[in-house]
């Protein structure tokens, strides 16, 4: 029973997709039945979000209690998930049903402190801590490329000069100075370079690669609808 | 130990260094090479251009702070050209983590610069979870997805959304992107309900959405901080990735210099061993 529901839930959601690409949702069912099965899609989706959550929630404060190597970490971790969310889940107005309660114990004029909208607590942490320790981390890979390119990208055979050759001339491509230098040589060359090396070699191999992985995603989808595939219910 | 052997040995923080002062020269010595405007970022320019005014367009909002430098210029520029043609714009994200807040703050701060109010000229409907799923949902109605915009207030409330109910009134989705979800507004959206999709990724994600713009399922691209500057020239209004453009011209080129000098040691000392 365990393993049938899903299959059945599987086999029925994914037919009914397949299907409803071909009709029209104004006038026959089962293109009627798409927009059903993408809302609980959506739903679903939402409910995934909460359980990744909670485990995180639960796999952290379990090593926290249990003093594992790192828990600090851990800790921050759990503080950091608590003191964003809180904020943005409570009530915004004494409106809804929620609002009511937390209404009598906290005052009403701080409303614009929860939710998630603009001067929210949630806002504000977003802005000034999320967002710079986020752009902070990406912007250090500059360091670590600078320092790989000098030890790691070496000639060593055809294949790697390729390689190192074409990067090097988009690199120089997609920089002002760089089209600048390389206009010294021909005035055509930047456009040459857009043309023949991006819209050319470039999108023959993209090409082969997004076919390649549509039509591996298709076979795999299959494999799920037929219920031959049965590792998303935790089976082999 | 030879000059090479030394030079392959350097310690990595001489590196960081460099870099370090690389990026931070420009911001001193302002040197400013003119930015060329590529074929794609034309196209898409003109495919705005080219809409009627007053038009609806989908700007999203599908990406992380981590790629702001490269991606959120190309949303102030797209706001600047949709404003001043008096487009009615609808923002909308795919990113949990702050793409509607981002979406929020720099909408409200453009459309402050050209007296654009919320709710009339634009609404930002917010997130909801699994992009597949309300992609397809949108094509029959915005309102089941949404039923409210992202601080909460009922799309039935909302004037500008009395008028726009799914794609059928949406001329053109302008998609900025950092990862694989301007993807799906290409294969779902663009060829399945066919409404036209430009846009705009880092630069890391370019070289594949070039295999798009060829099959002319993406109208324009603009791709990384150089594709974002080669929008601000198209707008007009100089900003941020403009700027940095003088600061990853230096990157670039001392990266280049790092491959050629590393290179060169390489051959040497394989030289000498023979």
């Amino acid at each position: 029973m365990k393993t049938t529901i899903p299959l059945i839930v599987a086999f029925l959601s994914g037919i009914v997709l397949i299907f409803a690409f071909f009709f029209n949702p104004d006038r026959v069912f089962i293109g009627a039945a798409q927009e059903v099965v993408l809302q609980w899609m959506t739903i679903i989706s939402g409910f995934a979000l909460v359980l990744g959550v909670v485990s995180i929630l639960r796999v952290n404060s379990a090593k926290v209690k249990r003093r594992e190597a790192g828990w600090h970490y851990k800790l921050a971790t759990v503080i950091s998930v608590l003191v964003m969310a809180i904020p943005a889940i409570l009530p915004v107005s004494s409106k809804t049903f929620g609002g009511k309660i937390f209404y009598t114990v906290f005052p009403e004029n701080s409303a614009s402190l929860f939710g998630t909208g603009t001067g929210s607590i949630y806002d504000w942490l977003f802005n000034y801590v999320d967002s710079p320790m986020m752009e902070t981390m990406f912007a250090m890979l500059a360091f670590y490329i600078a320092s790989a390119a000098y030890r790691a990208f070496r000639a060593r055979n055809a294949e790697a000069t390729l390689l190192l050759l074409t990067a090097t001339i988009v690199m120089m491509w997609r920089v002002p100075i760089g089209e600048a230098f390389l206009r010294l040589f021909s005035t055509q060359l930047p456009d040459y370079i857009n043309m023949f090396l991006m819209n050319g070699f470039n999108v023959a191999v993209q090409r082969g690669i997004i076919i390649g992985a549509a039509l591996g995603a298709a076979a795999m989808s299959l494999r799920i609808i037929l219920g031959i595939e049965r590792t998303y219910m935790g089976k082999g | 130990m030879t000059i090479w052997d030394k030079i392959s040995a350097i310690d990595r923080r001489w590196i960081y260094l460099a870099m370090a002062i690389s990026i931070f020269i420009p911001t001193i010595v302002v040197i400013r090479f003119p930015v060329e405007i590529t074929v794609e970022s034309r196209q898409l320019y003109d495919a705005v251009e080219s809409l009627p005014d007053s038009s609806v367009v989908m700007l999203t909002f599908d990406y992380y702070p981590s790629t702001l430098a490269e991606t959120e210029p190309m949303s102030i520029a797209a706001l600047r050209q949709l404003f001043r043609k008096n487009m009615k714009v609808v923002t909308i994200s795919h990113i949990p983590l702050g793409g509607p807040s981002i979406a929020e703050r720099v909408t409200r701060q453009i459309a402050e610069e050209f007296g654009k109010v919320y709710g009339i000229d634009y609404v930002n409907l917010g997130y909801k979870a699994n992009y597949v799923a309300v992609m397809h949902g949108l094509a029959s109605s915005i309102e089941a997805i949404f039923p409210s915009d992202w601080s909460g207030t009922p799309l039935k409330e909302i004037p500008m959304m009395q008028t726009i109910k799914c794609y059928r009134d949406i001329k053109f989705i302008f998609s900025v992107s950092d990862n694989a979800t301007i993807d799906y507004w290409i294969s779902i959206v663009n060829a399945q309900y066919g409404v036209p999709v430009g846009g705009g990724v880092t630069a890391v994600s370019a070289p594949k959405m070039y295999s798009f713009v060829e099959a002319g399922q993406l109208t324009g691209l603009l791709g990384g901080m150089k594709g974002a500057a080669e929008y601000e020239k198209l707008v007009g209004v100089e900003g941020t990735a403009t700027r940095g453009m003088d600061a990853q011209s230096l990157a670039h080129f001392l990266i280049i210099a790092l491959v050629i000098i590393g290179n060169i040691g390489f051959f040497a000392t394989k030289h000498r061993q023979g």
